[in-house]
């Protein structure tokens, strides 16, 4: 599985390092106007530039996802599944390598982003404007302010790892008809992503029943209390965990099925 | 042991029947031509045999085991397309080919590749597609298989590169390996092979000695195909 994930990651480093370095490079440019005495022109420059590096932070995420479908798709389906399928290896161990580039990119995008947002923005005031923020929010939460970034983050991170989790899902199902199959992939993606977020809602509806905290969500426009948001936080990244290890069983199961490939 | 065993095979896609009750068995050591009409089903066979289809019933066997992991040791495949990731180079795709395959002989390989002038640190994206084929080719007789299986191999080819083609075939397997070539351009390989499997509308026809067949039918066996295929 080593050996696959290797080739998944240099196929990832060869299509993603250009994003990685003009994200840096454009926030490294936004930072040296900002340390110029501001004219017209600069101001003009910065805005451009500021466009350009939040486009490539987006880009990255974007991009990440879009090409961890395409990989998965082309991998396992297209033309090159002629020399995936005939490895000597699993086809557990194949989807293993998808899953673990995926998972190693998205957070690579996402240290990157980061770190092109802080190049670009950082300033002593904003952060602690920032931490003021949080601070704010966390306080009636009694949360620690870092505890709170963390677990947002993470609640963040997981959300978009459904989707590409959906996205595979989706792929995998899709292929198993004979005809339309990017159709049927995007129908049973997205059919996939709304199951997911339904059975969200829906577990936060019947613990809803049992805490009125909860409840008032679907009810009223009362905020949560402390004890409560930590609830709902916990339930939410176990339940993304569970959804994805259940994405990860189903693709699993279908491609030791057996694949056909066109 | 039979090398492949081919028992009461079927396909369907949807509710059309591709392949019905397909029955071959193959032995070491043999060159077999698989041999049909357009759309027969040996590409069909030969898919499955390679686990890139799952058979609607009946089983396949490789040196007794069924199809995975195992079987792909010991088999070298050949498909009538390009397969090959194009952004890489042909040194990287050498590199792969060694990474995940033991038998697989990189010096045998580079002298192939030095042979037709096809250099390693070209991209596969700058090689026009029958260079590709001949990468292809190349990366797939570098390996030490027990069975090599060929599909249209010579599909697109000037008939001088079809000899070359069948020339590096033959020179580059050992005799306790079987070689199965899926083609419908027989009177190019007819000159090498010792078994014959005719296929038509996904059913085997004919599975016979090439000599004793040639010896039977007095003909070669493109005109005994000619004559068994007429429209």
């Amino acid at each position: 599985m080593l050996k696959l994930l290797k080739y998944d990651l240099k196929y990832m480093v060869q299509n993603m390092s250009v994003f990685y370095i003009l994200s840096i490079f454009f926030a490294v440019l936004v930072r040296l106007l900002n340390m110029l005495e501001q004219t017209v022109i600069i101001n003009i420059l910065q805005s451009i530039f500021s466009g350009c590096a939040i486009a490539m932070c987006a880009n990255i995420l974007i991009n990440t996802m879009m090409r961890s479908w395409i990989r998965f798709r082309d991998s396992i389906y297209k033309d090159e599944s002629y020399l995936t399928h005939t490895l000597p290896v699993t086809k557990s161990d194949i989807y293993n390598s998808k899953f673990l580039q995926t998972l190693i990119f998205f957070i690579i995008g996402f240290v990157i982003v980061l770190l092109s947002l802080f190049i670009a923005y950082y300033t002593k005031d904003r952060w602690m404007l920032i931490k003021g923020l949080i601070n704010n929010m966390t306080t009636g939460l009694e949360f620690k302010t870092m505890t709170f970034v963390i677990s947002f983050m993470v609640i963040v991170f997981l959300e978009v790892f459904n989707a590409i989790q959906c996205g595979f899902v989706g792929i995998v199902l899709g292929n198993k008809c004979n005809n339309g199959k990017i159709g049927f992939s995007v129908l049973f993606g997205f059919i996939a992503y709304l199951i997911s977020q339904s059975v969200v809602l829906f577990l936060v509806f019947v613990v809803g029943l049992f805490n009125s905290s909860i409840m008032n969500l679907f009810t009223n426009n009362v905020l949560l209390d402390a004890t409560s948001f930590k609830l709902l936080l916990f339930l939410s990244i176990s339940f993304y965990v569970i959804a994805i290890s259940c994405m990860s069983i189903i693709c699993k199961n279908e491609l030791n099925r057996g694949v056909n490939v066109e | 042991m039979e090398l492949v065993e081919i028992k009461h095979l079927s396909k369907s896609f949807d509710n059309k029947e591709i392949l019905k009750d397909v029955n071959i068995s193959i032995s070491s050591g043999k060159i077999v031509g698989l041999l049909g009409k357009n759309g027969a089903g040996k590409t069909t066979i030969i898919k499955l045999i390679n686990d890139l289809l799952t058979p609607t019933s009946g089983e396949i066997l490789i040196k007794g085991k069924k199809v995975g992991v195992e079987s792909k040791k010991i088999i070298s495949y050949l498909p009538e397309r390009t397969y090959l990731n194009k952004q890489m180079k042909v040194s990287e795709v050498i590199s792969y080919f060694k990474d995940f395959y033991d038998d697989f002989d990189d010096n045998k390989a580079l002298k192939l590749l030095e042979a037709l002038d096809l250099s390693v640190d070209q991209k596969l994206a700058k090689m026009s597609k029958g260079m590709q084929e001949k990468v292809q080719l190349v990366l797939v007789m570098s390996r030490n298989a027990d069975l090599y299986i060929l599909d249209e191999p010579l599909g697109g080819v000037d008939p001088a590169t079809r000899d070359y083609i069948l020339d590096t075939i033959l020179s580059n397997f050992n005799e306790d390996a079987s070689v199965i070539i899926s083609t419908h351009l027989i009177s190019d390989i007819e000159r090498i092979l010792d078994e014959v499997i005719f296929i038509d509308r996904g059913q085997v026809i004919l599975q016979s000695d090439a000599d004793t067949l040639r010896n039977k039918e007095k003909a070669s066996i493109d005109e005994i195909f000619r004559r068994m295929f007429r429209c």
